[in-house]
């Protein structure tokens, strides 16, 4: 069932390191583009061009379909719809997600307000080299806010949500602090206790 | 013997690993957090954790088996022959889901893996469903610990690591989509949550994406008001 060509060490496929890069490297390779696009693309992921989920997602439909036997045709249909609508915005402050037909959903969320990214595959997923990436805020919905399907290269995503999240960087959770102490001198607490010492030495020195 | 065994029983759980991992996909290794100077641990639930879980199988695995002895000693003694045809069945019945259960215990420690750096946690688990959970400790609300009767006797505890929104009874679920890490057969629950909760309450915000809201400025003397407090601070240091 697993194709041969996926044999290896199954922690470069499973990390999204190995697989889906080189075959994207491939990609690049077969459609002309130069080596160089694909050794940048090597380095980043870049979401912002993530819009569409790949290809291969489709096929899990298809397949997670077939399981449902004679009722495969009532769950592909909706699961093909959700995958023709499926579009992706990522900017520079949050991400948003809609899908549907007839019924349309919209999502729309930070990345400051993430608290808690999942990454599931389930073994036909690890097969195609897909992952779902729910990701959650604190709405109190029970299960994920938004499940982001259909990327090949999830590790990535999930470092690019991960590295915008609250938390996660240097300097963030020290900031309130900085600015406390300017200069004692001109610390007006300071400044007062100073004259409070300086008023009991002299009622002592003269005490009346 | 019991060496001999020991070394076969090894030898077919790295070659059931070597399948999971080349045709299942299953990683080997832990998974990683980037690093901010920080120390990231990895580590596995406690030892402990596997002989907990393995007392379980072999108290289920008592009971069903000798039901099923008993099963197969109520048809022999209903009919020998039957009895003698249908033992093939009941030995495959009785000792195959044991190896399976047994197997299956081995892999659920084995691919259990917690990741913690000094900003985040990071869980993963599973072998046919692999989920991955991370949280950043800003985001922590609250960290809870159990400890079960039989859990006590093996000195290992659960940690739930719960952020804002977690609802009561949704870490029932290894694998539903929650607000809750849980880290399972921790060995030294305190070190571990005091570690959490000593980044928890470091952290200056409520822990719900407000960390960029103005923190309320205390009340500060102006320059003027300074300046008239010099002036009478060496006014009164002059009187002395």
């Amino acid at each position: 069932m697993p194709p041969a060509s996926r044999a290896g060490d199954a922690d470069a496929r499973y990390n999204g390191s190995s697989d889906p890069l080189s075959t994207r490297a491939k990609r690049g390779a077969n459609t002309s583009e130069s080596h160089a696009v694909a050794e940048e693309s090597r380095t980043s992921f870049d979401p912002m061009s993530f819009d569409r989920p790949h290809e291969s997602l489709l096929t899990y439909y298809i397949l997670i379909s077939l399981c449902g036997v004679i009722f495969a045709p009532f769950i592909f249909i909706p699961h093909l719809i959700k995958y023709k609508t499926m579009r992706y915005t990522f900017d520079h402050e949050g991400v948003s997600m809609k899908w549907g037909f007839f019924f349309r959903k919209e999502v729309y969320l930070t990345y400051r307000r993430l608290q808690d990214i999942h990454v599931t595959r389930n073994i036909i997923e690890r097969w195609l080299g897909l992952a779902k990436v729910p990701i959650q805020t604190a709405s109190g919905t029970s299960g994920a806010t938004m499940t982001i399907e259909g990327c090949r290269d999830a590790e990535a995503l999930r470092d690019h949500l991960y590295t915008r999240m609250r938390g996660a960087r240097e300097g963030q959770v020290a900031d309130g602090e900085s600015g406390a102490h300017a200069d004692d001198d001109d610390d007006p607490v300071v400044l007062l206790r100073e004259i409070r010492d300086a008023l009991r030495d002299l009622h002592r020195e003269h005490p009346s | 013997m019991t060496a001999q065994v020991e070394r076969a029983a090894e030898w077919v759980y790295r070659g059931i690993w070597r399948v999971l991992s080349s045709w299942f996909c299953v990683p080997q290794h832990p998974p990683t957090l980037p690093s901010h100077g920080g120390e990231v641990r990895s580590f596995h639930p406690s030892i402990q954790f596997l002989k907990y879980l393995k007392l379980y199988f072999w108290i289920v695995l008592i009971v069903i088996d000798l039901l099923l002895i008993a099963a197969w000693g109520a048809v022999f003694w209903l009919n020998p022959l039957v009895g003698l045809l249908l033992s093939p069945v009941f030995l495959f019945v009785i000792v195959v889901p044991d190896v399976l259960a047994y197997i299956a215990i081995h892999l659920r420690y084995d691919t259990t893996w917690y990741v913690m750096s000094d900003r985040s946690l990071r869980c993963r688990r599973g072998v046919w469903v692999i989920g991955e959970h991370t949280v950043t400790f800003e985001n922590v609300q609250d960290v809870k610990v159990h400890r079960g009767p039989i859990q006590q006797l093996f000195g290992i505890a659960k940690i739930v690591v719960e952020t804002a929104g977690a609802d009561e009874g949704e870490g029932e679920n290894q694998f539903h989509i929650g607000n809750k890490a849980v880290l399972e057969g921790i060995d030294n629950p305190d070190e571990l949550r005091g570690l959490i909760m000593d980044r928890v309450r470091t952290s200056r915000s409520a822990g719900l994406g407000d960390e960029r809201l103005p923190q309320k400025a205390p009340v500060r003397w102006g320059a003027d008001e300074v300046a008239l407090l010099h002036e009478i601070r060496d006014a009164a240091r002059g009187l002395a």
